[in-house]
């Protein structure tokens, strides 16, 4: 074990001493942090800017414009006709709302009209603005109509409505899928850095062989079993390194829930570093030099961290490509993780986890079978 | 005591036989020289007595132990040099050979200056801070040495750690090779420099097709052909030669050229001169000189196995 170390020791040193390796290693997984940011982030409380062109001067008009105001996410401007389309044209209100004469009496017949909705946003501005508005309209008209033409009874019922004894309160509820979405793009940009990671390190290996350290190295008292562990040990040490730095910045510096315990996740990525590790060592083992590892990587790598739903969800794909995509481990790592998001105990996970297993098991033992095939003359000698 | 025992090793790459049955024994103290041609089953002999290859057949002993049952023990004791530079460009000359010591469990102060040690042996000393890619051929060979040695084996393997290297730095290495085993190692050493291993090698081996064909010191190996001198032939031109030719005639036994000389073993008891130099001429080659010499390692490696040691 201490020449195991040594190697380890060694190897940790060399790599780390290069800038564009730390660069690599430890800040390139924290850009999946910066791109979910942009993708989710920013302030999701959103405020329509609506103008008000009061046309109509009547009381209901103006408890109207105060009701819009009072909207939580509503700023009112007020402006005059002519300016309507400049301010819509220029964005600067997403929205305008005019009152036209005959708004106020139209309300009281219980069939309100003279209202015009101005916006070039869509619904997607205008359905939240309309929603309130019209549930306000009919409720007055509802008064309107239970008055039938009572204008005592009409005012008596009105005025008792504005001041309702009963108050609505309204708290914001916390969007979980904003910070599950960030999350997922995070781990998911940090799974490819992570393959990136472990073909890179596992490369060592052919470039020992090329630049024949690796005979030196199995004339001393290593053995290629021990070299293999060393390389193995120094993969697994950067990777936890890299989870680790990822979810802390991610909980502690950016606060992006992970809606799920800091420990989990990790348990889950660390998984995921021994197939990570295991998978490196299948490309290594079926290339003769590192250029063919690196032609190997670029095909398998790039191509399956994206079927399997790193970057996007992988319900957005066709059906059959999320087939395919059951049988890459990168797949069955977001759907633990995802599954622990919507509550799941780990123990609920089992088989979840069992897969994962399996992988990293499966890409060892193929490693291993073809390492030992590996003897031949012209990696020897 | 014998450092190195081979006993009846054979290794088979598929139907290809690298070393056919070989034995041999190496005693404490000695250099011994490994001579052979391009695939003779030198370099597999050599990764098979360093581990890197298990025989087919046959034991490998080091230290009087089974290097295949005591592999930890044969590899302690053992240091490689390989032809190949094996040493880390990315790390100082003192890292590299830190780093290859500490393999043998060294640790600490005593680990500093066996490292320091090694480096001043090579002469590498106040470069031990420098990164190999501004060392020079030599100094990158040097190193190479050093990284095998600074644990203290008590048999080191070179294999040809001279080549492509200056005429200084193979001096330097010439006389390395001679202190370390005036210091008590005993040194396996190959190369393709004929005159490098008649310099150090108190004993050598004539490997060719996986079998040692002669074995013994140079005085021994030279007095197998006593039947046999050597022709130097100066010449303008040999373009003309015809190798073939020559060795038909009769009492030739090995005909090789080198720049201007063209060099004729021939039997001692067959008179010959007459018919070499009458060929010579009807070829139109223009003679320049001529001497007789007593055969040196080189007619006898040519005798024995009908290969220069530079073939391919």
């Amino acid at each position: 074990m201490r020449d195991i170390l040594w190697i380890v020791q060694n190897t940790l040193r060399v790599t780390f001493r290069k800038k564009k390796n730390i660069l690599l290693y430890l800040f390139m997984p924290l850009i999946g942090i910066f791109i979910a940011l942009m993708a989710y982030g920013g302030d999701q409380k959103m405020i329509l800017h609506v103008g008000v062109v009061n046309q109509d001067k009547a009381e209901i008009t103006a408890d109207t414009i105060q009701f819009l105001a009072g909207l939580e996410n509503v700023k009112i401007t007020e402006l005059e006709a002519g300016q309507v389309q400049e301010e819509i044209v220029s964005g600067k209100l997403d929205s305008v709302i005019t009152f036209e004469k005959g708004y106020s009496d139209s309300v009281l017949a219980g069939r309100p009209d003279h209202i015009q909705l101005t916006s070039i946003k869509g619904a997607q501005v205008t359905g939240f603005v309309k929603s309130y508005l019209y549930q306000y309209i009919d409720n007055i008209s509802t008064i309107s109509r239970a008055a039938d033409g009572n204008q005592q009874t009409f005012q008596q019922m009105y005025q008792d409505y504005q001041q309702s004894s009963f108050q609505l309160s309204t708290h914001s509820l916390a969007d979980t899928s904003r910070n599950k979405n960030m999350t997922t793009q995070t781990i998911g940009f940090l799974i490819m850095i992570m393959l990136i990671s472990a073909s890179n390190l596992s490369e060592i290996i052919l470039l020992e062989k090329e630049k024949r350290t690796y005979f030196r190295l199995l004339s001393t008292p290593i053995n290629a079993r021990k070299y293999l562990l060393a390389n193995v040990l120094v993969n697994m040490l950067v990777m936890t390194v890299q989870v680790a730095v990822t979810l802390t910045i991610m909980k502690s510096v950016f606060h992006i829930g992970l809606n799920m315990s800091y420990w989990e996740a990790a348990v889950v990525m660390l998984l995921f570093s021994m197939i990570a590790v295991g998978l490196s060592l299948v490309l290594i083992s079926f290339s003769k030099s590192r250029s063919a590892a690196n032609a190997l990587q670029n095909l398998i790598i790039t191509p399956t961290v994206m079927l399997s739903g790193c970057f996007w969800p992988v319900e957005v794909m066709p059906t059959t490509l999320q087939k395919i995509a059951n049988f890459l481990p990168q797949r069955w790592t977001l759907d633990t993780l995802t599954k622990l998001q919507e509550g799941h105990a780990f123990s609920e996970l089992s088989l979840n986890l069992l897969i994962l297993f399996a992988f990293a098991a499966a890409f060892f033992l193929i490693a291993v079978y073809k390492f030992s095939r590996n003897k031949t003359t012209e990696n020897f000698v | 005591m014998n450092v190195l025992e081979i006993k009846n090793v054979t290794k088979k790459f598929a139907d290809f036989i690298a070393v056919d049955n070989m034995s041999l024994a190496v005693a404490e103290g000695e250099i011994f020289g490994f001579l052979g041609a391009n695939g003779a089953g030198k370099s597999t002999t050599i990764n098979m007595i360093a581990g890197l290859l298990r025989c087919n057949d046959g034991i490998i002993s080091i230290l009087g132990k089974n290097s295949a049952k005591h592999s930890r023990f044969a590899k302690m004791n053992l240091g490689m040099v390989p032809q190949d530079l094996a040493i880390y460009e990315d790390m100082t000359a003192y890292e590299n050979v830190k780093f290859f010591a500490g393999l043998y469990g060294l640790r600490g102060a005593e680990l500093h200056d066996l490292v320091v040690e090694a480096l001043e042996f090579v002469g590498l000393q106040d470069k031990h801070k420098s990164y190999p890619n501004s060392f020079s051929g030599g100094m990158k060979r040097r190193l190479n040495i050093a990284c095998a040695i600074a644990h203290r084996p008590k048999l080191i393997i070179m294999d040809e750690p001279t080549v492509g290297i200056d005429p200084q730095s193979r001096n330097y290495i010439l006389n390395s090779v001679k202190k370390l085993n005036e210091m008590g190692c005993t040194i396996i050493y190959t190369s393709h420099y004929m005159e490098e291993v008649e310099e150090i090698c108190s004993r050598i081996a004539i490997i060719d097709h996986g079998k040692i064909i002669a074995e013994g010191t140079k005085e021994q190996l030279k007095s197998l052909i006593t039947n046999t001198k050597d022709l130097w032939i100066e010449v303008k031109s040999s373009e003309n030669l015809n190798i073939q030719a020559i060795k038909e005639i009769p009492g030739v036994e090995a005909v090789s050229i080198e720049e201007y000389f063209i060099k004729i073993n021939s039997d001692t008891g067959v008179n010959n001169l007459n018919k070499i130099i009458e060929h010579l001429i009807n070829n139109g080659i223009e003679i320049r000189g001529l001497q007789e010499k007593a055969p040196n390692l080189e007619t006898v490696f040519l005798t024995l196995t009908g290969r220069n040691l530079r073939d391919q």
